[in-house]
Order: structure tokens, then C-alpha cells, then sequence
């Protein structure tokens, strides 16, 4: 049959009175959607304006790449990704196909053209545009049933509300009443090239095989046909008062390109505060339009609840509920008894719980920012002078000795006795600058990691330099607890140490460190090529600078600590490292990217925790249950916290860094 | 010279600080018009007052009223007898008793007073006082301006004197009722349930580590050498994970900050997050069965051993004294 | 009337800064000092605060004797959340008896209810300035409180003392000094202390006070005491106890 008289006749079987029923629906629901989301639009934008603006071609290229491919969810939980690809290309395509139906449909009308006479939607175009509409028709129902399959398990993290289940029915219905209807009018109009519509084919040959004739399928598809109208613009009035709304919201939130890189804050200066009168966020109106979006995308899958470490050790916070607690303020807000978002709505534990490990920024599907959040919330906290105990000392410690311990800033070099570690001052010449970091400077065990680093970058010939006494706190850990000006204070006299002395690379063996001189700095006018020492051992291996020997044949693990591993990327390097010492990598369930927090990021390295509820627990039997010998680690605090918690556990594993480990494998050269 | 010591006393006894400062007035009131005068204050204290005649002559002042030692009326008594007596110098042991009562009598005589001295000496005719500053970091010589002086006195300042045979006199003295006010009233002493004082607030503090093994070796071993000093216990946070110890004993950056005379750290290898709870103590003493322990860098002396031999030796030791 | 809670607060060196005597033996070298609130002071202030919460009635005035250097400290009261501030322009080192009398005559002047302030200043470790007050103004005096419970015509507050916790019961107006187990002081953020900027500190020099200073204590000499840890090792029980008793008061 030649394909220029395929076509199908819209509103066939429909008569005019019920034609203009219809029309009458669908309009009125078209104008409850539009007004109810014109409301949620305008709650936006009383939002703090967003600091970029993104050109509206390079958003639809944003959205259209990182919607179709689902790509975090692909990265971090491949399998789970399969319902919401199917559910969200499916929409796309069928909201589409239905547009293009309306395009044609009135353009018929304004030609006058009859019924069965229409303008493109015919021939060869009609040859694809079906069988198309007909896949993205059973990739929603295979979805949508994927994903109620998911809710009937009832996971604990996804969220459950009457109005979900509403929903999914609705369109597990609309999907199954689609293809029906299909059938039925297949049947009743009985045209030539039923094939085309494959689904609609298979659905009206069952009916006949049940004995639907032409005739009777006219009332049938007439029934039916209603019901499925009736339930898609229930539906679409519903989009904007439903979970439906997370498209558009979490399209807009996806439509922002570039994403935001973890790993990096929002800068709040003094100025800023001086002029809004307020620090962190303490109302919904202090957020970000960005942010509010984004409460509105949360559709309480839970993946961010899941992968929370705080959360699997028992503390009080979910990302996903601090996420949800604000979006249930929205319809207050602005109002004058609004409650106050931290401390009330959420508690002050609940936002302290926070280890800033960004496993929760890294998972979201939709780019909701939990991470932003909280310490938007804990900006509040600090500002409001609800901080005590030992987090305030800390903070007070770091403001006035640019160190969490309060220590003096002469004893910084302590850590090279018996060693010869030029300072800047000593070898300005320098090609890089070794970051000391705090731990190593003070703590007698981490002393260890940079003892091992300088006797390395001595044996590789690197001319580097330390800035001594004049080095301070990245104040990274005072940042992410909220303490923005401490932080402020600390990166300013660091960046003027730098400038002095022309610093542009950096090395360091803490990532967090790391993530501070390279995240936090360029907003304080530092700009440096930072990399972790991981990188540089590895290279200087690589290039054969470092003779190693490759027997050690030592069955070891390694931890990924999270701001090296999730927040910055950094896996292989150090794993190129144990390979080259020739060590038997025994990789832990959770590692690369996916790793598993310490406990010890975003300031909880300095609150006091009671050993029962410390985060961290269950990444410390991981490595117990790995039985190695050895746990191989690339950063100070997991040390600590590993270091610690595995002497208590009286466990025969002992924790060393990448650093301590390379040179006990050094080949000792002449 | 005229020496009024006030005795703080517990019903029956002087005690310890208060013979010592009889002793530390014996070495300033050396010459022959000098005398040294002990005040006992109570409510039917005459066992007090025998004990303290043993020393030195008593002025007792006895009286319900004064009963609990509350400073509002204590120090009115003591300035009344200072003044009564024409006394030049008003002394008391380095206490909480001292500084609050003396305290207040300083404030009713004139304030010429020094706090905690630990020795003096005489620069012609001015006596020199030597007394700690900034928590022990510096010994400041001050001289006092005033008449009457008031100083108390550390409890190692000097030795308690030898007693006398027979007892010197106890003399009462009247208690003048329109002393007492009503605006301050004893509700009652709460001795501590676990008998050791706040690990914040202790002269001596024993802590343990890693170290132990057991809850019951905590107590035996850390809370027996603490006793031995009447110190408080306090632990490193390996043992609070360890489940060894409760929390609110934990001594460092996330639990308390200590800065007592005396700190014995006992199996603590020393993390600088113990060592920033710590580091100010005066005296720092480590007992650990790994040579490089870091707590040894930090510590003033250090005996490198199974503490479970070593800490039985010392409480053994100390109780024989 | 409002209930008016007067909390002198020092400015004394960081706790954790390395004290030096100066070459010329009669003060510690201050170069590389920073400063703050004698932390017994902040936890008055965190009291008075506190008393404020449960009243509503309180107004909280932090005084600061001494330089224009003391403001830093008053701000930091202030962004504690102190209602206004005092500074009585005087110069420092002052004595505790002449800190006692300038407090005394501002607190005839101010008739407060409560006199708040730490146990002791960390710098000069007397512990005498309260107890002065106290005297000076006949007033009750409850020293190293460790709970303050308040009612209508006084407090009930329990103090640490060296054999236990003492409980007393004092009337309005008081004295009242604090101990560390007090509470935790709130932490003042620089949002805070630039908040505070619009609340007024008001500056009362001496001679409006009509006191003239009568020095009482009178400094000749500071003596490093080695802050070098001895780090000995020792073999035997015996010589530890030995230097026990040689280099501490214990014994």
C-alpha cells in the first residue's frame, strides 16, 4: 500500500456537541494549570536573583542533554535510571506528538479542509510520527509500572503522598486507555495500514479475537475515548499542584549550564551582609530563585537519603527531608509568622549532622543542591549565635590562631626536625609549594604524612618550598560550618602569603586543603594550579624521577576520602601509586567516586559526638570486613577518624597514608 | 607584726591549708612584738579551736549564725576582728573558702590584698609577695599598699609549724548579732556523689587512654591515682569510643579543656586532638608502653612502661605516704 | 523598672597565646597577643543572656574598664546580644580594688539588680574584684556559681566549692560571680559584631565618676616561669615522685 494515504482522522467517532465539550475542558484545565503555576512561578521569583544568567539556547541544550540521558542518575545508579529515562523521554515525545496533533487540527480548521483531509499529518510523516508516538506511549507504561513497583516495595527513602499514587495511577490509566482507544478506533474506522500504529493493531486484533465488530467498537471507543480525555487534563490541570510539577521545575533546575562544580560555595561578604541585613538563610525569600526551583524538583525519590552517611549512622538528618521540610513552607511564604527555616523548621542537629561529604549534590537526578542548603542554614546558625560548645571554640580557635587547636603559629615547623625543609623564604626559587596543612604542622601522627612527602620531593630532585610559620588554616573547615568571615580572614592573609611570593602551583596531601585553595580560593583572588600528592607521586613515578620498588606484594585497601574522590575526581592516581609500590589492591565495596564518608568533613571533625552516633561507622566496618592489612588513605581527617576508630575497634589493621607508604617502598639510589 | 590566720576547719579540724598557713605566719612573724593569731568561726566549734591552740592562740567566734560559712557574715565577723585587734596581716589558705570570705573582708579592709602567693620575701622594709599569673605562665613580686594586709596563701607555701605543749589560750569573742543579714542563707552542701571534683575545675587530673582495658581498670587505676591526689579522672577519646569511659570524661578539642597543676596521662598516645585539651597544664606526666608515643614530646616527664605495673606502684607509693 | 543585670567584662590575652614576660620585667610581651573577653566574663555575659530569655524585664549592660582597645570586647558582648555597653575610660593595669570601686559607683549610679561577672580574670588570677564589690556596696555575694536559678526576690545558686556544691540563697540586689560549668558562651560571629555597631557604647571617663585610682597592688617584677616541658625520661616511680614533689604544690 503506498504510504501517501495513511493518515488517521482526529476526532473521528466524536461528534460535534462533544467536540466542543471537549474543547470547553480543555481550556478550563489548560487554565487552571496555567494560573496555578503562574502563581508557583511568581513564589520564584521573590528568590535572591540568580548570580548568572544563561542564555535560553544553551539551557535548552543543557536540559535536552542532561534530561534525555538521565546522566547522574546513569553514573550512580544505572539500574534505577531505566524508569525515569523511560517515564521522561516518553512524556517528552508524547507532549510532543499531542502538540503537533493540535498544530494540525487547527490548521485543518482554518483551511477548511474535512475531516479526513488533513495537512501534514499524513503519508510518510504519519509512517513514523505513529509508530513513534507508539513506543514513547509503552516506555511511560513501562516506567510509570517500574516505578509503582518501587513505591509498592516501599522503599524507606522514597517519599509517599496520597497525591503520588493518584498520579501514577492516572497515568498508568492514561497509558492503558491510550492504547485502547487506539484499538477500538482502529477497529471502528477500520482503515488500511493499521500496522503503522503496531500497539493499537495488536490491542484492537485481541478485541476482535474477543468478538469486537466495527459496530460495536463505535460506542466503545466513544466510552472510552472520554474517560482517557477526561483523565489527561485532570491531569493537566493537576501538573502544577502535583509531584507532575517536578518536570517543569526540575527542567528549568537541569536547564542551568554549566551545572555547579561540587565542591564549591556561594561567597557571602561582609558588604552583602551589611547591605541585606541578614547572613545565611533563616526564610525561604533568602534563597536563590536556583534554590527554590530546586525544592520544587524534589520529587522525594530519596537516592540523596540513602547514599547521606550521617543518615546510615543514626543522625537526624536526610537531605531529602531538609529538601522536603522547606518545600512544605512554600505556601507560607513571605508571611510574618513565617517559622524560622534553621533552628526551627530544621533543627540545629539536624543541620550540624552534615559531614559536607556532597554524596547527596552528587546523586539528585534533578541538581538539587541539599548541600547548599544546609549551609546556607548553618550561616544562619552562626550568625544568630546559636553555635556553642565545642564547634564554637574551634571557630573561635581558627579566627585567632589560624589553627582548629588554638596551637601558636612557631610551632608550625616542629613537624620537620631533623629534616631540611626549605621555607619560601630560604629557596625562593622554588617550583612548587608544598601545603603543610594544618594536621600534618600540629598533629604528631599526621607529622608522619609530610615527613614522608619532603623525603619523597627531596628524592625526586622537586625544588619545592613550605611557607613555614606564615601558613594558616585553609579555614575550609570553618567555610563549610557556616563561619563565612573566619574563613574570609584566613584565605586573605593565605592569598597574600601566595601572592608574595608568586605561588601558582601548589601540592598538597589534604584534599581538603585542596578543594579549598582550588574552589573556595579564586573567589578570595587566589588562583593556583593545585594538585594532590597523590597526582604528583604519581607522576614523578611515572616519569621515573622516583625509583620504586614493585614487590612489596602487601595486601592493602584504600579509602577514596570524599573531597578527593566524589568532589574532585582524583581515583587513579593514587591507585596508580599502589600499584606501582606492587601492592594487592583490595578495592572496598564502595570506592572511587562512590566512596563512603569518614565522618569527619564539614566541620564534624570538631564537634563532639558520642562514639555510638558518629557518622562514619559503617564505612569503618567496611574496611574491618576487608581484612587487609593495611588501609591505604589520602587525607589527614580520614586518617584521624579511621586511625581512631580502628584502635578502639582493637582491630590488627593500621592506617598509613599514600605519602608513608611510597617510601617505605623507595628504592634507595646512590 | 600582728598575724590573724582564719582557720577553715571541717567541725572538728583545721585543715590542711590553714596549719599550712599558720606555718607560712610563723616565717613572717619571726620577730619578738610578733604574734600570730589564729580565728576559728562556727557554731559549737570548740574541737576546732582546741585543735588550732595546739598552734598558735585562738580567737573563737561562736555563734548559730555562723554556722555555714557564708561570706556576707564571716568576713563582717573577720574585718571586725581585724580591726578590733589592730591586726596587720590577715591570712588564709588558697581555697574557695578563702577567696570568698577573705575576698569580701579585703573589700571591707581596704582591699590591700594578694591572692594564691606562693613565697615572699622582705626588700627593706616592704615585704615582696610572689604569687602566679596567666594560669602559672608567669611569678609576679608585687608589694602591697594598705594596712591591714590580706593574702592567701598556696597550701605548699610552707609546712604546717610544730605544735606547742601546753595549748595556747582560746579567747571568745563576741559576736556582734547586727553583723548578720538575712540576705544570704545557707540551703546545704552537696559532696560529690562520685567523691572526685569536675575535670575542669581539679588541681590534679588523671587520664586514661587507649591503654586500659577494662571499665573496672579505669577505676581502679585511674580513679585510685586520682583519689590519691583528690584529683578528678578524665579520658581520651579513644577510650569514650571504646565504650570504656562516659563522654562527658573526654579531655580535648571536642570534649573539655583542662588546665590543671597536675596531669597524668596514662596509655594516651598523645593526638593532638587530646594534646589541645591539655597542653596548658602545668605539669604533664606520661606513662605509656611505646617509646614514640607523641603525649611524650609534650610531657615533663615520662616513664616508658606497662602501666599496669607502673600506676599500682605509684597509688601504692602515694598511700603510704 | 527594668530589671538591669550589670556584667563587667575584661579584655585579657588569648588563652592560648604564648605568655612572655617583656624585656623590661614588668609586663608580658603584647605583640603578639590577641585579645578577647576573660572567658569567665563571656559566661556571665551567656547568663545574663540567658536571664533576659527567662525574663522580660532584663536589660543586659556590659561594662569594660579601661583603653578605647576594650570596645573590640564590648562589640563582642554586644553581638552577643548585651543591650548597650559601658566603657569607663581608665588606664590599665587596674588592681581589683580600684576595678571594685569604679564598679561600686556605677552601680550607685545605675542602681542594677544583679552584678554578673566571672570568678577571676585569666590574666591576673586574683578572683577578688566580685568579692570587693560585694563588700563595697553591702551587697549578698554568691562566688562560683555553677547554676543560678532566679525568682522575684532573689536567686537560689549553687556553688562549686572545693568540697562540693554549696547552695545558698541570695537576695536582689546581688553579686554574683560565675564558674566555667556555668554554661557554654554563644559564639559571636562577625555578623554580630557588625550588627552591634548600632548599638551605643557609652563612654564615662574617671573623673565623672569622681574616684581617683589608689593603687593598692603594685607590680615589681614578672618572672618567666620555663614553659619548656622538662621531658625527662624516667625509670622509676620513686624518681617521679621525687620531682612531683620537688616541682608542684601537691605534695
Amino acid at each position: 500500500m503506498p504510504t501517501e494515504t495513511l493518515t488517521r482522522e482526529i476526532f473521528r467517532n466524536i461528534g460535534s456537541g462533544p467536540k466542543a465539550t471537549f474543547y470547553g475542558l480543555a481550556v478550563l484545565a489548560g487554565l487552571v494549570a496555567v494560573t496555578t503555576a503562574w502563581r508557583r512561578i511568581r513564589r520564584w521569583r521573590s528568590g535572591r536573583t540568580s548570580e548568572t544568567r544563561y542564555p535560553l539556547g544553551q539551557r535548552v541544550r543543557a536540559l535536552l542533554s542532561r534530561v534525555l540521558s538521565q546522566a547522574t542518575l546513569a553514573k550512580t545508579r544505572p539500574a534505577a535510571s531505566r524508569a525515569p529515562r523511560c517515564r521522561c523521554g516518553g512524556f517528552a515525545v508524547l507532549t510532543l506528538g499531542t502538540i503537533l496533533i493540535a498544530v494540525e487540527h487547527v490548521a485543518a480548521m482554518l483551511a477548511g479542509r474535512a475531516a479526513d483531509d488533513p495537512v501534514f499529518h499524513k503519508g510518510l510523516y504519519y509512517a513514523i510520527y505513529e509508530p513513534v508516538m507508539e513506543l514513547a506511549g509503552l516506555a511511560v507504561l513501562v516506567g510509570t509500572g517500574w516505578f509503582l513497583l518501587r513505591r509498592r516495595r516501599a522503599d524507606s527513602s522514597v517519599g509517599h503522598r496520597t497525591s503520588d499514587w493518584l498520579v501514577l495511577a492516572g497515568l498508568l490509566f492514561l497509558g492503558g486507555s491510550g492504547f485502547l482507544v487506539e484499538g477500538l478506533r482502529i477497529i471502528e474506522a477500520n482503515s488500511p495500514g493499521r500496522w503503522v500504529s503496531f500497539v493499537g493493531a495488536a490491542v484492537a486484533g485481541g478485541l476482535e479475537a474477543v468478538g469486537v465488530t466495527r459496530t460495536s467498537a463505535v460506542l466503545m471507543h466513544q466510552c472510552t475515548w472520554w474517560l482517557h480525555a477526561v483523565v489527561a487534563l485532570g491531569l493537566l490541570a493537576a501538573v502544577p499542584s502535583t509531584r507532575l510539577w517536578h518536570a517543569l521545575a526540575g527542567g528549568v533546575l537541569l536547564s542551568n549550564h554549566p551545572p555547579r562544580t561540587l565542591g564549591t560555595l556561594t561567597t557571602v561578604t561582609i558588604e552583602e551582609v551589611e547591605a541585606t541585613g541578614t547572613y545565611g538563610v533563616s526564610q525561604l525569600d533568602h534563597l536563590a530563585v536556583r534554590q527554590l526551583v530546586s525544592l520544587e524538583a524534589c520529587v522525594s525519590c530519596g537516592r540523596c537519603q540513602d547514599e547521606c552517611p550521617a543518615h546510615a549512622a543514626g543522625k537526624p538528618l536526610s537531605p531529602r527531608d531538609v529538601v522536603q521540610d522547606l518545600a512544605g513552607q512554600l505556601p507560607g511564604m513571605g508571611s510574618e509568622d513565617a517559622p524560622v527555616l534553621a533552628g526551627d523548621v530544621v533543627s540545629d542537629e539536624t543541620l550540624w549532622s552534615c559531614t559536607a561529604c556532597s554524596a547527596c549534590v552528587e546523586v539528585c537526578p534533578l541538581g538539587v543542591d541539599p548541600l547548599e542548603l544546609i549551609i546556607d542554614m548553618r550561616r544562619h546558625l552562626v550568625g544568630s549565635g546559636s553555635v556553642r560548645g565545642s564547634s564554637a571554640t574551634t571557630l573561635q580557635k581558627l579566627g585567632r590562631s589560624g589553627n582548629p587547636w588554638g596551637l601558636p603559629a612557631e610551632e608550625r615547623m616542629d613537624w620537620t626536625e631533623g629534616l631540611q625543609v626549605p621555607t619560601v623564604d630560604d629557596q625562593p626559587d622554588f617550583d612548587v609549594l608544598y601545603w603543610v596543612g594544618c594536621a600534618a604542622a600540629y598533629d604528631r601522627r599526621s607529622r608522619n604524612t609530610a615527613r614522608a612527602m619532603v623525603q619523597l620531593l627531596q628524592a625526586a630532585g622537586v625544588r619545592f618550598a613550605v611557607l613555614g610559620e606564615r601558613e594558616r588554616c585553609t579555614g575550609e573547615s570553618a567555610r563549610r560550618m557556616g563561619e563565612e568571615f573566619v574563613f574570609a580572614e584566613l584565605a586573605a592573609h593565605n592569598v597574600k602569603e601566595l601572592s608574595r611570593h608568586d605561588v601558582t602551583r601548589i601540592v598538597t596531601h589534604c584534599p581538603h586543603c585542596l578543594n579549598s585553595l582550588k574552589h573556595d580560593y579564586p573567589d578570595a583572588g587566589g588562583h593556583y594550579e593545585v594538585v594532590h600528592h597523590s597526582e604528583f607521586l604519581a607522576e614523578l613515578v611515572s616519569d621515573g624521577r622516583l625509583q620504586v620498588d614493585d614487590s612489596s606484594g602487601k595486601r592493602i585497601t584504600y579509602h577514596d576520602p570524599c573531597y578527593l574522590a566524589r568532589v574532585n575526581g582524583i581515583v587513579d592516581a593514587p591507585r596508580d601509586v599502589l600499584t606501582a609500590v606492587g601492592a594487592e589492591l583490595d578495592e572496598l565495596p564502595r570506592h572511587g567516586c562512590r566512596t563512603a564518608c569518614c565522618g569527619g568533613g564539614g566541620g564534624r571533625m570538631w564537634l563532639d559526638d558520642g562514639p555510638d552516633d558518629r557518622v562514619g561507622r559503617d564505612r569503618l566496618e567496611e574496611i574491618t570486613t576487608a581484612g587487609a592489612e593495611t588501609v591505604v588513605v589520602s587525607c589527614p581527617f580520614c586518617r584521624t577518624m579511621f586511625g581512631d576508630g580502628l584502635a578502639a575497634a582493637d582491630s590488627p589493621t593500621n592506617v598509613v597514608d599514600l605519602a608513608e607508604l611510597l617510601i617505605n617502598s623507595l628504592e634507595e639510589t646512590s | 607584726m600582728h598575724v590573724l590566720v582564719l582557720a577553715e576547719h571541717d567541725g572538728e579540724r583545721l585543715r590542711a591549708g590553714t596549719t599550712a598557713a599558720l606555718g607560712f605566719a610563723r616565717q613572717l612573724a619571726n620577730g619578738e612584738d610578733d604574734r600570730v593569731t589564729c580565728l576559728v568561726l562556727g557554731d559549737s566549734v570548740d574541737a576546732v579551736a582546741n585543735d588550732a591552740a595546739t598552734f598558735v592562740p585562738v580567737l573563737l567566734g561562736s555563734h548559730p549564725d555562723l554556722a555555714a560559712p557564708l561570706a556576707d557574715r564571716w568576713a563582717a565577723v573577720t574585718a571586725g576582728v581585724v580591726r578590733s585587734q589592730s591586726i596587720d596581716l590577715l591570712l588564709g589558705a588558697s581555697s574557695t573558702f578563702s577567696r570568698d570570705i577573705l575576698g569580701r573582708a579585703g573589700g571591707l579592709l581596704g582591699g590591700a590584698m594578694a591572692s594564691d602567693v606562693t613565697g615572699f620575701r622582705r626588700d627593706e622594709d616592704r615585704l615582696v609577695w610572689q604569687r602566679p599569673m596567666y594560669a602559672g605562665a608567669v611569678t609576679a613580686s608585687v608589694v602591697l599598699h594598705g594596712n591591714p594586709l590580706i593574702v592567701t596563701v598556696r597550701p605548699n607555701a610552707a609546712e604546717a609549724p610544730s605544735r606547742v605543749t601546753p595549748s595556747a589560750s582560746i579567747t571568745p569573742i563576741e559576736i556582734d548579732t547586727q553583723h548578720v543579714t538575712t540576705s544570704t542563707r545557707h540551703l546545704g552542701l552537696d559532696g560529690r556523689p562520685s567523691h572526685r571534683p569536675d575535670v575542669t575545675e581539679a588541681s590534679v587530673v588523671v587520664s586514661g587512654g587507649r591503654g586500659l582495658k577494662t571499665t573496672e581498670d579505669f577505676e581502679q587505676l585511674v580513679g585510685g591515682l586520682a583519689d590519691q591526689f583528690q584529683g578528678a579522672t578524665g579520658s581520651s577519646r579513644a577510650l569514650v569510643d571504646a565504650g570504656l569511659t562516659p563522654n562527658d570524661l573526654q579531655v580535648g578539642q571536642t570534649g573539655k579543656v583542662v588546665a590543671p597543676e597536675l596531669y597524668i596521662a596514662v596509655g594516651i598516645s598523645g593526638a593532638v586532638q587530646h594534646l589541645a585539651g591539655m597542653k596548658n597544664s602545668r605539669v604533664i606526666v606520661a606513662i605509656n608502653s611505646d617509646p614514640h608515643a607523641p603525649i611524650f614530646e609534650v610531657a615533663d616527664y615520662g616513664i616508658v612502661g606497662d602501666l599496669y605495673d607502673i600506676v599500682p606502684e605509684m597509688i601504692q607509693q602515694l598511700d603510704a605516704n | 523598672m527594668s530589671f538591669l543585670v550589670l556584667v563587667p567584662t575584661k579584655r585579657v590575652p588569648d588563652t592560648d597565646g604564648v605568655i612572655r614576660v617583656a624585656p623590661d620585667g614588668l609586663d608580658v610581651d603584647t605583640s603578639h597577643l590577641s585579645y578577647l573577653i576573660n572567658p569567665f566574663d563571656a559566661i556571665a555575659v551567656e547568663e545574663a543572656l540567658r536571664l533576659r530569655e527567662r525574663r522580660d524585664d532584663v536589660e543586659v549592660v556590659a561594662v569594660g574598664i579601661g583603653g578605647e582597645a576594650y570596645e573590640d570586647e564590648l562589640r563582642t558582648a554586644l553581638a552577643m546580644g548585651a543591650d548597650r555597653a559601658i566603657r569607663v575610660d581608665a588606664p590599665e593595669p587596674l588592681d581589683p580594688w580600684n576595678v571594685a570601686e569604679i564598679l561600686a559607683e556605677l552601680s550607685r549610679r545605675l542602681e542594677p539588680r544583679l552584678v554578673l561577672m566571672g570568678k577571676q580574670a585569666v590574666d591576673d588570677d586574683s578572683a577578688q574584684a566580685g568579692q570587693f564589690l560585694a563588700a563595697r556596696l553591702g551587697w549578698p555575694q554568691a562566688t562560683f556559681a555553677s547554676q543560678i536559678d532566679d525568682s522575684d526576690d532573689g536567686a537560689t545558686v549553687a556553688r562549686e566549692t572545693d568540697h562540693g556544691i554549696e547552695t545558698i540563697a541570695v537576695t536582689w540586689p546581688a553579686v554574683i560571680t560565675v564558674d566555667l560549668r556555668l554554661n557554654e558562651p554563644r559564639y559571636a560571629s562577625l555578623p554580630g559584631i557588625m550588627a552591634a555597631r548600632s548599638k551605643a557604647i557609652q563612654e564615662i571617663p574617671l573623673a565623672e565618676l569622681g574616684i581617683e585610682i589608689q593603687r593598692r597592688v603594685e607590680l615589681v617584677e614578672l618572672e618567666q616561669v620555663s614553659s619548656e616541658r622538662a621531658g625527662q625520661r624516667l625509670e622509676t616511680v620513686d624518681e617521679l615522685l621525687d620531682h612531683l614533689k620537688e616541682n608542684t604544690d601537691l605534695f
